[in-house]
Parts: structure tokens; C-alpha cells; sequence
């Protein structure tokens, strides 16, 4: 449907002196210019001792700079209107901002200050720890957040995608402002950044701007520690919460192949099957033929280290064990049988149709190109992706599915009475909440 | 049929009554159909409370025609999207999909609205769907205390009801009564067709009017009661608990004007913007940057038809409570006495004037604010936002907070962990 991005005759890339790597697209439609700044660093790089200081870092730096107080920053975006905020991801973090055109200039520059300038305040440190402590108890208020969390314990033990990218009490609690320091000289540097600007200014002033505000940096030339990730074995098991909720949440997960593993495409094509939409195969058969849930479905994360692939739903305790039956054969059927290929072309267009409805307006289009460009895939990644979509076989299909998911983790979150049965039946060692 | 023009935008009356609009974003690719009716929860009698979110979920269930099922599978496998909500005022439906796939798509959701069979078999376990909606529902410690700053601030009134209805309710309804609800309210005069993104008006128009042909004869319902706006008198305050919070909740309410008052209503919007919406916000900087006293603070306005609702809501430690409710009372009393600085007042026009930019930058939410203006009000009222917001001076703003934010009269519902 929509063009490739490549496509676009207004899709430019350029690589300043100091390795930065900037990607931009003239798009004149609407009075609107958004950019990335993206950090090839995420919390892939954390462990259980510095578990949440990526998010840490990424909230503290819009909370003051060597020349701008918390307040002047939020000040000077909101005065404007401006949308500027960051976030931590798994495998990279980034800087995000919106505005209209005419402001653009002011916010971009903001954003390298902060990306370039942090001073971490201990005052705004101080209170940035409280609402991040009081938001991971917060977390504990939704049950599907707290069987996800769960979840991904039992799928990665000792890796780091095991951990919620939150913190804890005790990692949050030891961070200073000295690590938030040598973490950021560390890791932020013009060689780890990639920079993307969509929207109605010319690529020659996109270019220029950023080499006024980014070109200056030097780049450190030390190569960065690598994330050592422990190799996963999946063993299927079972964990059970205890919790009187009104629904039991019920969730089988499987760890799965990374986005440059050749499993991708089969993986991404599957979970679509399953879970994407009113007409995915777990939607009819569970909610529209059984009745049996109103959120059902299934998620399969684009991730640079081993993803999961996760089907869950929320369902009346007395069904948690029907559920969970439902669940598992749905996924079990994919390595025993052959989608056809009705079902399989049926999947290859939802997946193909909704990538392309995800690249409907600039910040859309800003994250796309450099998201595939920070993860080491290049823009060209955004080409490749649906030609390895609709090259997927029905054989290559139950391949994948034979291989990855064998061996499910399993998590129950709902009143004793009905999910400790479950549980014990599927061998669950059991948390006390 | 009568044509109304401004710029790429318009709006017309087919013959049956049917209100179109249409908006063409030539860059895009992509086309939105989203179908907007006033068919929403307060429409229904008091025993069907309920019945237009259900009814909502058995549209898709078929008609003499279209086997269940059949059109999300088309829409979703010419990669569209396709989907629904309810609201008092409203119910809608939508499609989102590659603008040459709108002449196959459109007809069957025509057909789904018009000709919906609600099948006695697939309303018993759709039934089973919606009970679990509401039971995720009940889970949602933040939908809790919504629904009982509601009940409380609307008493009466339709807007105090869940639309998701009760259990009790919805196991005594029958399709026979929901196929009544759906052919007196499925109605043309009642109905807005929006189309927006990259196809012409030639061509939507000719789409639209052979879709949406044929409209059941409509039947005798049992109206709804007759709504009676609320008042507030004096402070009421409610408190509840919930097992599993981590923190407490405290939302103070007032009533707005209702869509017969469109000024004072963005007027509101301006003023939520500037008590709390963003980091330099008054409430924002005050007790969540500077005193430290809750974990966040937002302030909100939400316009509908019959009385809008102004809402400062915080999440925050049991023992602060009490102290965070006296201090917004006070920043009320001072946002009407003392004069607002025109920084402030420029902070929060640009706030909302962008945000009004940035959210129509794509097919979807255009659609969606045109048909929720031609649903509560007229489609073109939409345009008068910016110019509205941009006119108000310092002084009427503050008018405005001192004849609808009293700290006098308001709604406190306060949820505990148990």
C-alpha cells in the first residue's frame, strides 16, 4: 500500500566527521516536524545491580543541563507547545520531540543540550528516585503488568531482558549521581547516535542545523562494553499468583528469534495470525466462538537479543483452565499443522497492511528509520522486512513455529481457588505475592 | 442536497438524511471511514443500561447477507484496520485502509449497521464477552474511581452510569429488545458519515450514498428518562477503598457548560492547561516538582453535550490527601482573584493549539473530531476552537474560574488502599 520509505526521493542520509549518523525526510503535508535522537544503548547493558539506570538516566536529563535548571527546560518546550520527552527501550534509548515548524530550530537545539550537557542535579536526582519508586510500587496495581513482569522472569532467569527496565528498590536506591556521569560519558558520544528529522524543512537546513548544534563533538574513539548476554535454554514451567482479582490473567510465553535471526519473518507472520485483530485466529476461536475473553491476543517484540513470543488473555477464574487449554493448542497447532494458504497470504497482508498504517504521520515515519538504523539494520531494513514477509512458506512456517515454541512458560494471576489447581497440574512452583 | 464549502472540508445532507463529511488529504494514501451515531448509553431507558455498548458488539455479528466475522476478516486482509467504541453521547465505527480498498469495504460496514440480525445464539455469548469487559474493568483501580466520581457528580443524570452496563441488567435483556433499540436509533438523521484522507469528494459521495441505502423502518423504543442536568451543592466528598493499591487517588469534579456553550467550554480547556497539563503547569510545579507531595497531578476538561466535566485528579500517599485537597482549593480561589500573568496565558494557548495541530496531522483522529462535532453539536464548530482559544483574555478566563471552579461546590471522590 503505502510506498517504501526508500522509495521517496526526499529520504537522505548523511554521515558527519564525528560518526554521527543523521536520516532525514522532506515531508511538506502538514505544519509539523518531529525528530529522534536515538543512543545505541539500552537496558540491555544493565544487570540486576544496575538494574533501571538507563530510564533513570533518560528521565534526569530533561531535569537540568550545565546552563538550564529542570524548570527553564520544561519551560522553554512547553512555551512553545512543543512535545519533547525521552524513553529507555531495551535496546536503545532516545530523545523524542515535536513541534510546529516555525520552532523547530529552538526545541532541536534544546534536545542536543540535553543529550550533550546533563548535569544531573542531586536535588532533581532525589526526586526523580521517589516517583520512580513509587512508580514501580504503582505497577503492582495492574494484575497484567504484574503477570507480564512474571512472565519475563521465567523466560530469561539471568539475562537481562528478564528485568522490567524499572529498577528496583535496591538498584534505584544505590544509584548516584557519579554513575548517572561516567554511565553518560561512556556510552553518549556522536559514534552512537543516530539522529532523524521528518517534516516540512528542506534536507539542506536539516543538515546544517545539526551540524551547527552536533557537529562539534568530538567522538571518544574507545569502544564501548558490550552486553555479555548468557545463552537461554527454554524449559517449560509454570508460575502461579495468588491475587482476588475479578478476571484470572492467563499468559504463555516462549523466548524467540531476534530481528537478524532467520526466524524473524515466520515469527512476526505467526503472531499476526494469531493475535493481530478482530479476524486473528486466537480472537475467533476463543473470544467470538467460546466467549471466553474480551483481551485476547498475542505480542512478539522486534528486539535485537532473543524476543518472547507471548499469548495472554484475561478470563473468569472458574475458565482458567479452559483458557489456558485454549492458549496452548492454538500455539501448539502451529508446528503440528500447516496454516494453508488462504490463512497464510490472509496474514502476510495484516501484517503488511498495518506495517504500512504505522507510518502515518512524521514522528511515525522519524522513529521507523532510525529505529531499524540504531539496531545496526540500516534503513534499508524497511525494504527488506516485507520481501523476507512475503517470501514465508507454509513449510517455513511450521519450521520456525517446531522450533521456537516447544517449550512455554506459563503464568496465572487470579484468585487461589482457581489458578493454584491450574498451576500445580502444569508442576507451577508457586509466588507468594 | 446542500453543499457547505471551507477549503478541503465538506459537509453535506444526502436525501434520506444521512450527514456526510468529507476532508481530502491528497499526500496520504490512506482513507478513513468512521461512521458516527447517536446512539449512545444515553439513549437508553434505565433497565437497558447497558444496551448501546452490547449493541455496539453484536453489529459485527452479521446480517441476513453477511455471515459473522466475514467483514473484519475482509478488511483486516486488505490490510485495514477496523474497529468501534461507545460513549454516552455516541457510538462509532471505523475503518482504516488503503484508499483504493474503501469502495469494497464500505458497503459491507453499510450493511453491518443498517441490516445488523443480532442473532439469538451469538447474543447469549457475546453476552459472555462483554461480562469479562466489565470484569477487567473492575480490576482497573483508575476506572473505580471514574466511575464513582461520576455517579456522583451526574446522580441522575446518564452521564453518572457505566456505559459498560451492569451483570444484573444485561442477563435480563433479549435480542428482541436490542433489535428494537438498533432500528429506532440506527437511523439516518442520526448518522454521520466522515470520510477522510486520499480520495475525492466525486468519488466518496458516490460511495457513500449507494452504501448506505435502505434503512430499517424505524420502530417504538422506550425512550430514555429525561435527562436532568446536574447541580453541585456544597462539597460532596466520598471515600472507598481497594485491595492491591499501592498509592491513593483523589479527584475533585465540577460541572461545565454543555455544548450550548462552546466559549466557555475551551475557555475551561484553557484553564485545565494551565493548572495541569506539563511540567511548568501551576498544580504540576507546585506539588509534584517543588513540594513534593504527590507522584503526579493533571487537570482536564472533557466537553459533552448535555454539561462538560472539569477534573483535577492526583496520585499521591494517604496522609497527603487532605492537605493536597485544601492547597487546589486555594489555587482555585487565587486563579480567579489574582491576575494571570500573559506568560501563563500564552503557555497554555500554544499548548492547545498544537495539540490540535499535531492530533489531525493524520486520517483517523480528523475523522474522528469531525464526527464527534456533527454528533454533539455542528461538524464545523470544530474550527472554531483555535480562534476561541486564542481571543480569551486574562480577565474573562478568570470570570470563568470563579463562576465554574469554586471551591465551594465540587466533587471529592478519594479511593484508599484497603
Amino acid at each position: 500500500m503505502t510506498a517504501s520509505l526508500l522509495s521517496t526521493s526526499r529520504l537522505y542520509r548523511t554521515v558527519l566527521s564525528n560518526g554521527l549518523t543523521l536520516i532525514g525526510l522532506e515531508n511538506p503535508a502538514a505544519d509539523i516536524i518531529a525528530a529522534r535522537l536515538f543512543i545505541g544503548t539500552g537496558q540491555i547493558l544493565e544487570t540486576p545491580e544496575t538494574h533501571g539506570l538507563v530510564s533513570f538516566l533518560m528521565a534526569l536529563l530533561t531535569k537540568g543541563t550545565t546552563t538550564l535548571s529542570a524548570l527553564a527546560i520544561a519551560d522553554r518546550v512547553e512555551s512553545v507547545g512543543a512535545s519533547l520527552g525521552t524513553d529507555a527501550a531495551p535496546d536503545y534509548s532516545v530523545i523524542s520531540l515535536k513541534t510546529v515548524s516555525a520552532d523547530f530550530e529552538e526545541i532541536f537545539t534544546l534536545a542536543t543540550q540535553l543529550l550533550r550537557y546533563p548535569s544531573f542535579p542531586e536535588a532533581e536526582i532525589d526526586l526523580e528516585r521517589r516517583l520512580a519508586l513509587q512508580y514501580l510500587r504503582s505497577l503492582q496495581e495492574q494484575p497484567f503488568t504484574v503477570a507480564f513482569n512474571h512472565l519475563r522472569q521465567q523466560l530469561y532467569g539471568d539475562h537481562p531482558y528478564a528485568l522490567s527496565g524499572q529498577g528496583s528498590e535496591t538498584s534505584l536506591g544505590a544509584l548516584t549521581q557519579a554513575d548517572l556521569m561516567a554511565f553518560h560519558r561512556q556510552q553518549f558520544g556522536p559514534d552512537n547516535l543516530v539522529v532523524t528529522i521528518v517534516g516540512r524543512i528542506p534536507p539542506e537546513q536539516a543538515v546544517d542545523l545539526v551540524e551547527r548544534t552536533l557537529g562539534d563533538w568530538p567522538g571518544t574513539n574507545q569502544p564501548r562494553p558490550q552486553p555479555t548476554l548468557p545463552s537461554l535454554t527454554p524449559r517449560a514451567n509454570c508460575r502461579v499468583i495468588p491475587q482476588n482479582t475479578h478476571q484470572a490473567i492467563v499468559m504463555v510465553g516462549y523466548t524467540a528469534a531476534s530481528i537478524q535471526a532467520p526466524g524473524f519473518a515466520a515469527l512476526k507472520l505467526l503472531n499476526t495470525y494469531l493475535g493481530s485483530g478482530l479476524s486473528s485466529r486466537l480472537f475467533v476461536e476463543l473470544r467470538e466462538k467460546r466467549g471466553l475473553a474480551y483481551d485476547v491476543s498475542a505480542l512478539y517484540p522486534t528486539r535485537l537479543g532473543a524476543s518472547q513470543f507471548i499469548t495472554y488473555m484475561g478470563t473468569a477464574p472458574e475458565n482458567t483452565a479452559i483458557a489456558l487449554a485454549g492458549l496452548r493448542a492454538e500455539v501448539e497447532r502451529l508446528s503440528h499443522s500447516l496454516l494453508s494458504e488462504a490463512e497464510l497470504q490472509a496474514a502476510k497482508n495484516k501484517l503488511l497492511g498495518q506495517y504500512a498504517l504505522g507510518k502515518q504521520t512524521n514522528a511515525q515515519l522519524a522513529q521507523i528509520l532510525g529505529w531499524y538504523e540504531i539496531l545496526g539494520l540500516g534503513v534499508e531494513f524497511d525494504q527488506r522486512f516485507p520481501a523476507q514477509v512475503a517470501a514465508v512458506t507454509a513449510l517455513d512456517a511450521q519450521l520456525i513455529a517446531q522450533q521456537y515454541l516447544r517449550e512455554p512458560s506459563i503464568t496465572l494471576l487470579g484468585p487461589e481457588a482457581a489458578v493454584t489447581p491450574v498451576g500445580e497440574a502444569e508442576g507451577a512452583d508457586r509466588e507468594f505475592a | 442536497m446542500g453543499t457547505d464549502y471551507a477549503s478541503d472540508y465538506h459537509v453535506l445532507r444526502l436525501d434520506n438524511g444521512l450527514t456526510l463529511v468529507h476532508h481530502e488529504l491528497a499526500a496520504t494514501p490512506v482513507v478513513v471511514a468512521d461512521v458516527w451515531i447517536r446512539a449512545g448509553a444515553g439513549m437508553e431507558p434505565l433497565e437497558w443500561t447497558g444496551m448501546a455498548h452490547f449493541l455496539e458488539h453484536m453489529i459485527f455479528k452479521g446480517t441476513p447477507t453477511l455471515a459473522p466475522g466475514i467483514f473484519d476478516h475482509l478488511v483486516e486482509t486488505q490490510g485495514g484496520m477496523t474497529n468501534a467504541a461507545t460513549s454516552h453521547d455516541y457510538v462509532h465505527f471505523f475503518i482504516t485502509i488503503a484508499a483504493d480498498r474503501l469502495a469494497h469495504a464500505l458497503p459491507h460496514l453499510a450493511d453491518l449497521l443498517l441490516h445488523a440480525v443480532i442473532p439469538a445464539d451469538e447474543f447469549d455469548r457475546e453476552r459472555l464477552v462483554v461480562l469479562e469487559e466489565i470484569r477487567q474493568a473492575e480490576d482497573d483501580p483508575d476506572w473505580l474511581g471514574f466511575q464513582a466520581m461520576a455517579e456522583q457528580v451526574y446522580q441522575d443524570h446518564p452521564y453518572g452510569r457505566s456505559v459498560l452496563g451492569a451483570a444484573a441488567t444485561l442477563e435480563s435483556r433479549s435480542p428482541a429488545e436490542m433489535r428494537c433499540f438498533h432500528q429506532a436509533h440506527y437511523q439516518p438523521e442520526n448518522m454521520t458519515v466522515v470520510i477522510t484522507g486520499g480520495i475525492s469528494l466525486e468519488q466518496t459521495v458516490e460511495i457513500v450514498s449507494q452504501s448506505f441505502q435502505d434503512f430499517p423502518d424505524p420502530c417504538p423504543c422506550p425512550a430514555p428518562p429525561t435527562p436532568l442536568i446536574p447541580t453541585i451543592q456544597g462539597v460532596r466528598r466520598e471515600q472507598l477503598t481497594l485491595p492491591y493499591l499501592e498509592q491513593s487517588r483523589l479527584s475533585m469534579a465540577w460541572l461545565g457548560p454543555g455544548i450550548d456553550n462552546l466559549k466557555d467550554g475551551y475557555g475551561l480547556d484553557l484553564i485545565s492547561a494551565l493548572l495541569g497539563q506539563g511540567r511548568s503547569s501551576r498544580l504540576v510545579r507546585e506539588l509534584r516538582e517543588e513540594r513534593q507531595l504527590v507522584q503526579d497531578v493533571t487537570a482536564g476538561f472533557s466537553l459533552q453535550r448535555d454539561c462538560s466535566l472539569f477534573t483535577i485528579q492526583a496520585w499521591l500517599d494517604r496522609q497527603q490527601v487532605d492537605r493536597v485537597e485544601a492547597i487546589i482549593c486555594d489555587r482555585l480561589s487565587q486563579l480567579a482573584a489574582q491576575p494571570i500573568p500573559r506568560h501563563h496565558l500564552n503557555r497554555a494557548k500554544r499548548l492547545l493549539s498544537n495539540d490540535y495541530t499535531f492530533s489531525i496531522e493524520a486520517p483517523a483522529p480528523l475523522a474522528g473530531l469531525y464526527g464527534y462535532y456533527s454528533t454533539i453539536a455542528r461538524p464545523e464548530q470544530c474550527f472554531t476552537y483555535i480562534p476561541t482559544i486564542q481571543q480569551y483574555d486574562e480577565t474573562t478566563l478568570r470570570q470563568l474560574a470563579s463562576r465554574y471552579l469554586t471551591p465551594l461546590h465540587y466533587v471529592s471522590t478519594i479511593v484508599h488502599p484497603s
